[in-house]
């Protein structure tokens, strides 16, 4: 299966974006600080282009079910097909969830579906890890092995490319002169490479005793009643949202209507169930009138209700969340909680 | 943008007719320039452009598809300023959407019906779909509670339920006035052992959550499978497609998984009834 591996230098790889960026808007990751942000390809800013590195701090479904999008009325966004690049694989875990929501059912979202047709996806390998990264516990791994149309692998000065679809394979062979096959000691670096940074994680995961997605298995409908745990792991919570808008696999919207001048529009934007009237109905009744509610059902939906209706845990271990908090509310001591049923109160400074 | 058909489309719509049922209810009757076709328990999604759109019941016949009645409370911003709207004006309805009553399983049984306040507009509908073919039905008894008498809708067409044949309709207000001449009491005082066949006996039940909750125990106690307990829950459905994810119950999206649902289903997730 080696075959379908070949490799290309950094400059002929941004040279590739140049190219690409005629008929695409290229997004690629860039280094600031500690963090990686999603932008536009721009070759003046190369030096900040970082494809290695860890998962950037916007999700992928900015760009499959953007933050505010409009779904009635005059004027919609122009249909230039769209290049992810440097997508790391807790965002790729996240498709079968968001394609589960958006795709399937009696009804199909036309706009996801549009965004995820034009949406080519260039994803990478970890370079490295964070301490709130724990793929591995939410059966990920730091490197993709599908969903991409092209992973790209980073080693010095170069990168492998993968192609994982037609769509992929059609882009090398467009550029083939870019492109050489990757060497058996190339793959031999990626490897050892992958193996490194799984290993780092490892270490995090068991330093910290978090629970894995089977291990975690009917812990939430076990807790549910356990008030104490909830109210505790809530009584820092802000309410602020961060948790569900950073999230891969948040899908919860909001539809309203927009107003200017003459236009009207309905508009979509994603929505976060910690917000107080997110479930309220028409008169004010709130099924979940107090805050430890509404955290209970961000797990709830996470850990229960997605394992039963389509096998899957909603979390990819992807950290953000732990990252966003403003509160210092950690999911993993969430769920460490939820599996033991015992749990240190949060301190209150 | 190539797109299939947008669910989020609604269909443009006349206002007809407004009539007033208590001082905070209403009942409109709707004319979609083409026609919606449902099933008695499935909501709709109505419009009001530059506004917003909220979830609703028809209350009319579904044999009739050209023409709906919602019987609608003021109770928040989108339902307040479709009480400030005119005959004539032009409105959106997108939908069916969710689970209806699944009536031709009823044919030969005893139908045990219990509507509180606002809660009788659905089950307007589902009256009208039994009494297409009142017959089928071996019996159908109304139950209806409602805070005052100045509360209840429907006022001059419940008598002429009567009439549809092997149909009894009987009323209860929260609290009696000098001009009310029957029972005073919550509806739960006329939930009373209707001598049915509680292997087969459906028993369906619409209102504020409250009264949903303690009717629904009321009939479990009464002998009503739970699995012939038809509910109506009102939770918030917004994208009507199970999208959204607002009107999550458990395992289910109340939009597409209901909003009728059988007891069995729902009595052991955890709050159903807030």
């Amino acid at each position: 299966m080696q075959k379908s591996v070949y490799s290309i230098t950094k400059n002929d790889l941004f040279d590739l974006f140049s190219r690409l960026a005629r008929d695409n808007r290229i997004f690629v990751p860039y280094e600031y600080k500690d963090r990686f942000l999603f932008g536009e390809f721009d070759p003046v800013k190369e030096a900040a282009i970082q494809l290695g590195g860890i998962r950037q701090t916007q999700p992928l479904k900015s760009f499959l079910n953007p933050a505010r999008e409009k779904i009635l009325g005059e004027g919609s966004d122009g249909s230039k097909p769209v290049i992810v690049a440097g997508v790391k694989q807790c965002d790729l875990s996240s498709l079968v969830l968001q394609d589960f929501v958006f795709l399937k059912g009696d009804e199909e979202d036309p706009f996801y579906a549009f965004h995820r047709k034009n949406t080519t996806i260039i994803s990478s390998d970890c370079t490295f890890a964070k301490e709130t990264c724990f793929c591995m516990a939410m059966a990920g791994r730091p490197y993709p092995s599908k969903e991409f149309d092209i992973n790209l692998s980073q080693l010095d000065g170069f990168f492998l490319a993968e192609i994982g679809t037609d769509k992929g394979l059609a882009i090398i062979k467009d550029y083939k002169t870019f492109f050489k096959n990757a060497r058996e000691r190339e793959l031999n670096e990626r490897d050892r490479i992958r193996e490194n940074v799984s290993l780092q994680i490892s270490n995090f995961i068991e330093k910290r005793n978090t629970p894995d997605a089977a291990g975690i298995k009917g812990s939430v409908k076990r807790q549910y009643d356990n008030l104490a745990m909830w109210q505790d792991f809530a009584s820092t919570c802000v309410e602020c949202g961060a948790c569900n808008l950073v999230c891969p696999t948040c899908h919860c919207f909001l539809l309203f209507d927009g107003r200017s001048k003459q236009k009207t529009g309905r508009l979509r934007e994603w929505d976060a169930c910690l917000y107080k009237t997110f479930a309220v109905v028409a008169g004010g009744a709130n099924p979940r009138k107090h805050l430890y509610e509404r955290l209970r059902n961000r797990f709830d939906k996470k850990f229960a209700f997605f394992p039963e209706v389509l096998g899957y845990t909603a979390c990819t271990g992807c950290g953000r969340c732990i990252e966003a908090c403003p509160g210092d509310i950690d999911l993993r001591e969430v769920l460490k909680a939820l599996v033991s049923g015992s749990w240190n109160k949060p301190p209150h400074d | 943008m190539i797109m299939h058909k947008n669910p989020y489309e609604y269909i443009d719509t006349e206002v007809l007719k407004i009539s007033r049922e208590t001082a905070n209810i209403k009942t409109f009757v709707l004319r979609p320039v083409a026609p919606i076709p449902f099933r008695a328990g499935q909501f709709m999604d109505i419009s009001i452009p530059g506004v917003g759109e909220a979830p609703f019941t028809p209350s009319s016949n579904h044999n009739i598809s050209d023409k709906l009645d919602f019987t609608i409370m003021s109770a928040g911003r989108v339902t307040k300023l479709l009480h400030a709207l005119s005959v004539g004006d032009m409105i959106g309805l997108r939908g069916p959407y969710g689970t209806a009553y699944p009536i031709d399983g009823w044919k030969g049984k005893e139908i045990f019906i219990v509507g509180g306040g606002v809660g009788l507009a659905p089950l307007r509908a589902l009256l009208y779909a039994l009494f297409n073919n009142v017959k089928d039905y071996k019996s159908i008894l109304v139950k209806y509670g409602s805070r005052t008498s100045k509360d209840i809708i429907y006022k001059n067409e419940i008598e002429s339920w009567k009439k549809a044949g092997n149909v009894d309709v009987e009323i209860t207000v929260d609290v009696g006035d000098e001009t009310w001449k029957g029972n005073v009491g919550i509806v739960t005082t006329i939930v009373k052992n209707p001598g049915f066949d509680m292997n087969t006996a459906v028993g369906v039940v619409c209102g504020p959550p409250i009264m949903m909750k303690f009717v629904t125990f009321k009939l479990f106690d009464l002998g009503f499978k739970p699995n012939n307990i038809y509910l109506s829950m009102e939770k918030n459905m917004s994208c009507g497609i199970g999208k959204c994810g607002h009107c999550r119950i458990g395992p289910y999206y109340a939009c597409k998984d209901g909003p009728v649902f059988t007891y069995d289903k729902l009595k052991d997730l955890p709050n159903i009834w807030e």
